[in-house]
């Protein structure tokens, strides 16, 4: 009978105290850099969508900034539709209507836990279907914002930000507000 | 055991503090998990390990049984807890407010987590004075082993995806075993759906719970007057609608029922009497209403009108829970609402039912 090998040369599997996470067993830490859609030079002509989250003063928001970027930038048509689940992603559905219909488009406002962190994931997904998209978020939601960048694979993801609080701002004070952000709104969106 | 035959604290030291180190505790020592142990939690369901039992699409994360026995193992939860950490998990996901952004969201909801059934009793649970906790393994590990799959296996944590801005006392630590022995009522898991005698759990979200203390009266309906005021209260009020659900004592329920109450005529009581005029929701500047949102509205035509704020039974869900030793009750305010079920626990698999357990590491 051959000897038994001793525990010190076959140490069994280690018994090691076990990740809860999941991450390392799987790929998905490892995604794939997305992709940003191409800019246009300018807006001059261009039809602009805008995917309002029904978060308190986002609707009036966007209607002000679609607004300026006819008066002051040239769009011409505007598309506006609302996102009533404003925790999750866009539906498939839409980014397809809005990809077809429009040349770039605006999404917000990200003014909460979880809305914040959506508006940005869904400008990701528009860009990967090739549409320009500039998500407007509170500055309090920064780092929940970046953090769901990251998980969508576009770690450092711009987008733009207007001060907190905005769901208590008088209808001129939002006006104010979306005149405040125009600019870097358009520089997200063009090249 | 001895103190001289316990085991070595040096170990167990390092062993805690290599969980903090990775970062997979919600503050308090876990419980390092092992595969042998992980294993013994996986023998108490028929699921497979490679089961994925919750999904949150918004951030791309899973859970699957084996991440849950891990999770559940680490939050200090004995074996046999996990069917009932399965059937809690499993109710919870059912409620649209956990499948959305309540995780993540900054009112920082804590699920509560009603056991129903003789599963309380098998498993040790308590089931009378200080329902709400501390005190005992079941109520305490189980909800808290929720916590840590939202942490771990979600990855959402707070600072980052989770942006609570105060959060609640009690975040994942309410479990309450109903105290059916002393409720004159059914039980809840029966208005969740469930036979009589089935062990089951039921979940939801909450806000906050508030303590109604009336050992003031022997009239129920006054009783009832002083729960609708705090249920009523506008700074709880967001939408046009609320939910609020009432955990009562054994005393104020048997009062109740004692004077011909069934479960049914308190909700219709509370439905008709919480709510508050036009000029109390105007002076908190909550009575505007955009679709289902509340605004500042300055038009004060309906100043008299009284607003009712609980929309159908189901958004008053009523549980007996605690000792009898006096009438405290708790208004417990439901984030977002009930789906209004329950889910049975699975039996225990035969032998010869087990998955193989092909732990993955």
């Amino acid at each position: 009978m051959p000897a038994l090998p001793s525990r010190e040369t076959t140490p069994g599997p280690p018994n090691l105290i076990l990740d809860p996470t999941g991450t390392t067993t799987t790929t998905r830490t490892a995604k794939p850099r997305a992709p940003r859609a191409r800019r246009p030079a300018s807006l001059r002509g261009a039809t602009v969508g805008l995917l309002v989250n029904t978060k308190q003063n986002a609707a009036p928001f966007l209607d002000e900034l679609g607004r300026l970027l006819k008066e002051r930038y040239g769009a011409t048509g505007l598309v506006a539709r609302t996102k009533v689940d404003f925790a999750q992603p866009a539906p498939d559905e839409l980014i397809k209507e809005m990809a077809a219909s429009c040349d770039v488009i605006v999404t917000g406002i990200g003014d909460c836990g979880s809305c914040s962190a959506s508006a940005v994931a869904d400008g990701i997904a528009f860009e990967a279907s090739n549409l320009p998209a500039a998500a407007i978020c509170s500055d309090a939601f920064g780092v929940t914002a970046d953090a769901m960048a990251e998980l969508h694979g576009a770690p450092g993801y711009r987008y733009a930000t207007t001060p907190h609080p905005v769901a208590v701002l008088t209808p001129d004070q939002v006006r104010e507000r979306a005149a405040q952000v125009l600019d870097d709104v358009v520089a997200l969106l063009t090249a | 055991m001895t103190p001289t035959q316990a085991p070595d604290p040096e170990a167990a030291q390092a062993g805690i503090e290599y969980c903090y180190a990775q970062g997979w505790s919600d503050g308090l020592p876990l419980v390092p998990a092992s595969q042998p142990l992980v294993a013994e939690f996986l023998a108490t369901t028929s699921r497979a390990p490679d089961e994925v039992i919750g999904e949150l699409e918004q951030v791309g994360r899973d859970c699957t049984v084996y991440l849950a026995a891990v999770n559940a193992a680490m939050a200090g939860c004995l074996p046999e807890y996990f069917p009932v950490v399965l059937a809690a998990f499993d109710a919870l996901m059912r409620e649209r407010a956990a499948r959305g952004g309540g995780w993540q969201s900054t009112s920082g909801p804590a699920p509560m987590i009603v056991v129903n059934g003789p599963v309380r009793h098998e498993l040790g649970f308590n089931t009378s004075g200080g329902a709400f906790g501390p005190g005992f393994r079941p109520n305490a590990t189980i909800p808290r082993a929720i916590g840590l799959i939202v942490r771990n296996a979600f990855g959402i944590r707070p600072h980052v995806l989770e942006q609570a801005t105060q959060g609640l006392p009690g975040r994942w630590s309410i479990c309450l075993a109903e105290n059916e022995e002393e409720s004159p009522w059914p039980p809840f898991a029966i208005d969740g759906g469930q036979p009589a005698g089935v062990s089951a759990v039921s979940a939801t979200l909450l806000r906050t719970c508030e303590f109604v203390d009336n050992r003031h009266t022997p009239d129920p309906e006054q009783v009832l007057w002083d729960i609708a005021d705090t249920i009523s209260r506008t700074g709880s009020l967001i939408f046009r609608d609320t939910s609020a659900g009432v955990v009562f004592c054994p005393e104020h329920a048997q009062m109740l029922a004692g004077a011909g109450y069934a479960k049914a005529d308190v909700q219709a009581w509370l439905m008709e009497h919480c709510g508050r005029t036009g000029a109390d929701l105007r002076r908190a500047g909550k009575n505007g209403l955009r679709g289902i949102a509340r605004f500042a509205d300055p038009d004060e035509s309906a100043d008299a009108t009284f607003t009712r704020i609980l929309p159908s039974p189901r958004h008053v869900p009523l549980v007996v829970a605690g000792a009898r030793n006096a009438a405290i009750s708790m208004v417990v305010r439901v984030f977002g609402e009930w789906s209004g079920t329950a889910t049975p626990l699975a039996p225990l698999p035969a032998a010869g039912e087990r998955p193989a357990v092909g732990l993955k590491t």
